[in-house]
C-alpha cells in the first residue's frame, strides 16, 4: 500500500529542502542576511511537513515507521535536518546550513529512490526495542552529520581569507572545535544507546546479542573511531585539525555502516 | 593516552578488514572466491575467524588491561579532584579560564550561570564567594571505562562459557536438550498468517522437564509460550523461537500392512526398519503447489491449498525414485512397498541457550551509557568571586571541558555587570 498524501508531503519536503539549500548557498555567495533567515524558515517549514509525513505514515501503518530502507532514509534526513537546525538556531550559525542542507537533500533524495510501499512487518521486526534502536540511531546519525559538517568548516576555515562576513558568521576555530565536540558527544551517546538497544533486540529476535554481523561490526568501528576522536581531543595540541579530520572520517564510517554495508558486504539480518 | 588511541584505531582497522572477509569458510572456499595467495593469507592470519583470532583477543586484552590500569591509577587523583572542586581555597590557587574584575555585585553572575547560591568564606584573609556544579561529571570517563570493562568481561565470559542447543520437531515431540538431562516438549506450534498470507508470528508452546516423559519419576516441568522477539526462560534455559519449516508423515506399507509411519522434517529422510535398505526422504514441501513453466516448482502461498511433496527414495544405496507427489496421485510403489505422505504441518526450530554472563554485559552497556551522560552532560563548572580592597569583586570561572562555550556564557553573564574587564 502507498499513501498519496504522504507522497505529496514527501515531495513537498524534498522541494523545500532543495529550496533551503539554494537559499543557504545564495546567503553565502551574496552575503545577504535576509537570505540566511529565509533559508532557516524554509528549513523549519520543511521539517514540520517532514514530521507530518512521518507521523501520517506511522498512523496508517499502525507502527513506528522506521523499519525499511525508505523509512530509515527519510528519518535519517529528518534527524540531520533537526540536529542541524538546533545548532543553527542555538549558536546563531546559518552558514552551517550551507553545508548540512546538501547532505540532508542527498539523503532524502536517496529515500526518494526507495520503495514507499507500506508492508506488514515480519515477526523479527515487531519489537519495541527495534523502535528504540532506530530512533536513537537517527539522532546519533544526525549529530554525527553535524560534526562532519563542522569538521569540514573547520578545515576550510584554515584556508579562508579573513572577511567581515565570514568572521561574523563562522565561529572561531576554538568554538568550532567545541561545537564539533558537543555534536560528537551527542552522537556517541546516542550511538551507544543504538548499539545497546540493538543488542537487546537481536538477543530477543535471534537469540544472540552480538554476532559480528557486518552491520554490527561497522557500528562498532564507528563507535571506536569517535572514541578515538574524544581521546585525541584530550591530548594537548591535538584538538582542532586532527580532531576535525577524525570527525570527518567518523561520518564516512556512519555512511558506510548505513549504505555500504547493505550493498557491499554479506549480512545475516533476515529471519530464517 | 597515545597507547589508548592507537589501540582504539588499530581495533577499528582490524574490524574493517575482517568485515570484508566472509567468516567461517574453508580454505577451498576462499581459494575459489579469491586467489590462492589471498586464501593462504586469510587462513594464515586467522581472518577466516577474525573475531576469535589470537590477535583480536590480544588487542582486547590490552585494551582491558589499559582501561583497568587507567581506572586504578586515576581513582585517587579523581577523589582528590572531586574534593578540590568544591574547595574555594584550591580554586583560588588554581587556574581560571576566564575572569572579570571591578564588579559591584557578583551574585547575578552566579545566577545567570545557573549555579547554586554561592557560599561566602574567608580564604587567606580575603572574602570569597564560591559556587560550583556538576562535580559528579568528573567521574563520567571513569564510569564509562568501568562500563566498557564490564561489557568486555561479560561478553568474553559469555562467549567462552555459554551453552547453545537446538531442538526441532512437530507438535507432540519430546526431545532432549543436548546432554543436560532436561527434555523439551513441543505442546503446540502455530504459524499465524495475515489475510495477505504474510507471516504475522510463529508461536510455540513448550514444556521443559527434568525427567523424560514415560520415566518412572514424576516429571518436574515448566511451560511457556515463545514467539519471535518473545523468548522464555525455563530452568535457566532461554528458549527462542528461531526458525521453521515443513514436516509430514511418511507411511510405508507392504501388502496392506503398515511397516512404519513417522513424521519427518523437510530435508530429512527416514530409514525403514522393516524394509532393510529402503530410505525415504522428504526433500521439500509445497503447501500451495504450482509448477511454474520455465521456473520450476513454487508455492503460491503459505496456506495448505494444494500440498505437494518432493521426495526421493533410495534402495540399497541407489536412487530408485524422485518426484513430486500430490495426495490425488496414486501411492508411490517401490518393489512391494507402498509409500504415501500425509499430515503436512510446520515444524519449529527452537534455540536454547544458557549464558550467565549476559546480564553482566548488559550491565556494562548501561554503566557505559551512564558514564557517557556524566562525561558529556554534567560539565563541572566552578565560579568564585574575590572582594578587592575597593569593595568591588573579581569573578573567576573555570570549566575544563566547557571551553569556548563556557567562556562565552561567562562573558555574557558578566555583560550585565559591565564594569567588567574580561580575559
Ligand atoms: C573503547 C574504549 C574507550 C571508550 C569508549 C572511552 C571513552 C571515554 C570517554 C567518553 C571519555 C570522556 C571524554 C570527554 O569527556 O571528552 C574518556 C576519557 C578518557 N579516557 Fe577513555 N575510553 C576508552 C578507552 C580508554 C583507554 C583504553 C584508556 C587508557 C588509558 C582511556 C583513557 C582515558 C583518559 C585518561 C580520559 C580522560 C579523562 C578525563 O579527562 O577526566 N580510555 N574516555
Amino acid at each position: 500500500m502507498t499513501l498519496p498524501l504522504e507522497n505529496i508531503l514527501f515531495y513537498g519536503v524534498l522541494c523545500l529542502y532543495f529550496l533551503a539549500m539554494i537559499l543557504y548557498f545564495l546567503f553565502v555567495a551574496l552575503k545577504k542576511e535576509a537570505l540566511g533567515k529565509g533559508a532557516i524558515w524554509v528549513q523549519i517549514l520543511g521539517l514540520v511537513l517532514h514530521t507530518a509525513a512521518i507521523v501520517l505514515r506511522g498512523i496508517v501503518a499502525g507502527r513506528l515507521p522506521l523499519t525499511n530502507q525508505y523509512e530509515f532514509a527519510t528519518a535519517f534526513a529528518w534527524g540531520l535536518c533537526l540536529v542541524s537546525l538546533v545548532f543553527i538556531l542555538r549558536f546563531n550559525f546559518p552558514i552551517l546550513g550551507a553545508f548540512a542542507a546538501p547532505i540532508t537533500f542527498l539523503i532524502i533524495g536517496y529515500a526518494a529512490l526507495q520503495s514507499k510501499e507500506i508492508r506488514a512487518l515480519m515477526p523479527a521486526l515487531q519489537s519495541n526495542w527495534l523502535g528504540f534502536h532506530v530512533s536513537t540511531a537517527i539522532i546519533a546519525y544526525g549529530a554525527f552529520g553535524v560534526s562532519f559538517v563542522l569538521g569540514i568548516i573547520f578545515l576550510l576555515r584554515e584556508k579562508m581569507k579573513a572577511s567581515g562576513f565570514l568572521d561574523q558568521h563562522i565561529p572561531t576555530r576554538e568554538k568550532l572545535d567545541m561545537l564539533s565536540y558537543r555534536s560528537v558527544a551527542l552522537g556517541l551517546l546516542f550511538l551507544t544507546f543504538t548499539i545497546v538497544t540493538g543488542a537487546i533486540w537481536a538477543e530477543r529476535a535471534w537469540g544472540s546479542y552480538w554476532s559480528w554481523d557486518p552491520k554490527e561490526t561497522w557500528s562498532l568501528v564507528t563507535w571506536l573511531v569517535y572514541a578515538a576522536y574524544l581521546h585525541l581531543r584530550i591530548r594537548r595540541g591535538w584538538q582542532g585539525r586532527s580532531a576535525a579530520i577524525f570527525a570527518v572520517v567518523g561520518f564516512v564510517c556512519v555512511i558506510f555502516t548505513y549504505i555500504g554495508v547493505n550493498t557491499l558486504l554479506p549480512g545475516v539480518h533476515s529471519y530464517k | 593516552m597515545g597507547f589508548a588511541i592507537t589501540l582504539l584505531t588499530v581495533l577499528a582497522a582490524v574490524c574493517v578488514v575482517a568485515s570484508f572477509v566472509t567468516q567461517g569458510q574453508s580454505y577451498e572456499w576462499y581459494q575459489q572466491v579469491y586467489s590462492e595467495g589471498t586464501a593462504r593469507l586469510i587462513v594464515g592470519l586467522g581472518l577466516d575467524h577474525a573475531f576469535r583470532s589470537w590477535w583480536i583477543i590480544a588487542l582486547t586484552a590490552f585494551l582491558c588491561g589499559n582501561l583497568l590500569l587507567c581506572n586504578l591509577t586515576r581513582l585517587r587523583p579523581l577523589v582528590a579532584r572531586t574534593r578540590a572542586e568544591a574547595d574555594p581555597a584550591s580554586a583560588l590557587h588554581g587556574p581560571a579560564d576566564v575572569f572579570g574584575s571591578g564588579i559591584a555585585d557578583p551574585l547575578p553572575v552566579f545566577e545567570k550561570l545557573r549555579l547554586p547560591k554561592p557560599k561566602a568564606s574567608q580564604v587567606e584573609g580575603q572574602k570569597v564567594l564560591f559556587s560550583g556544579k556538576n562535580r559528579l561529571g568528573l567521574w563520567g570517563p571513569w564510569v564509562c571505562h568501568l562500563g566498557i570493562l564490564l561489557l568486555i568481561v561479560g561478553f568474553t565470559l559469555g562467549q567462552m562459557l555459554h551453552r547453545e542447543y537446538t531442538v526441532y520437531g512437530v507438535i507432540g515431540d519430546t526431545k532432549p536438550i543436548g546432554d543436560t538431562g532436561y527434555y523439551l516438549t513441543i505442546d503446540d506450534f502455530q504459524v499465524k498468517l495475515r489475510d495477505d498470507d504474510t507471516v504475522e508470528q510463529y508461536v510455540a508452546d513448550v514444556t521443559v522437564q527434568r525427567a523424560p516423559q514415560g520415566s518412572t519419576t514424576v516429571p518436574d516441568s515448566k511451560s511457556a509460550t515463545v514467539s519471535v522477539n518473545h523468548p522464555a526462560g525455563l530452568y535457566g534455559f532461554k528458549v527462542y523461537q528461531n526458525s521453521t519449516g515443513y514436516a509430514a508423515r511418511i507411511t510405508v506399507e507392504e501388502d496392506g500392512t503398515p511397516l512404519q509411519t513417522g513424521v519427518v522434517c523437510a530435508g530429512e529422510g527416514v530409514e525403514i526398519a522393516d524394509a532393510p535398505g529402503l530410505t525415504v526422504y522428504l526433500n521439500a514441501f509445497y503447501p500451495d503447489f504450482y509448477l511454474q513453466p520455465g521456473v520450476g516448482p513454487t508455492t503460491l502461498s503459505g496456506r495448505m491449498n494444494n500440498p505437494a511433496y518432493l521426495y526421493s527414495i533410495t534402495y540399497q544405496d541407489s536412487m530408485v525414485g524422485m518426484n513430486y507427489w500430490l495426495p490425488t496421485d496414486d501411492p508411490i510403489t517401490v518393489n512391494d512397498y507402498v509409500i504415501t505422505f500425509s499430515e503436512p504441518q510446520s515444524y519449529t526450530l527452537l534455540q536454547i541457550k544458557t549464558d550467565r554472563f549476559q546480564s553482566l554485559a548488559l550491565l556494562g552497556g548501561l554503566v557505559t551509557m551512564v558514564g557517557l551522560i556524566l562525561a558529556f552532560y554534567l560539565l563541572p563548572v566552578k565560579v568564585w568571586a574575590v572582594e578587592s580592597e575597593d569593595g568591588t569583586w573579581t569573578v573567576y570561572g573555570r570549566s575544563r571541558k566547557g571551553g569556548a562555550l563556557f567562556r562565552e556564557a561567562f562573558e555574557e553573564a558578566l555583560q550585565s555587570q559591565t564594569k567588567g574587564e574580561t580575559l
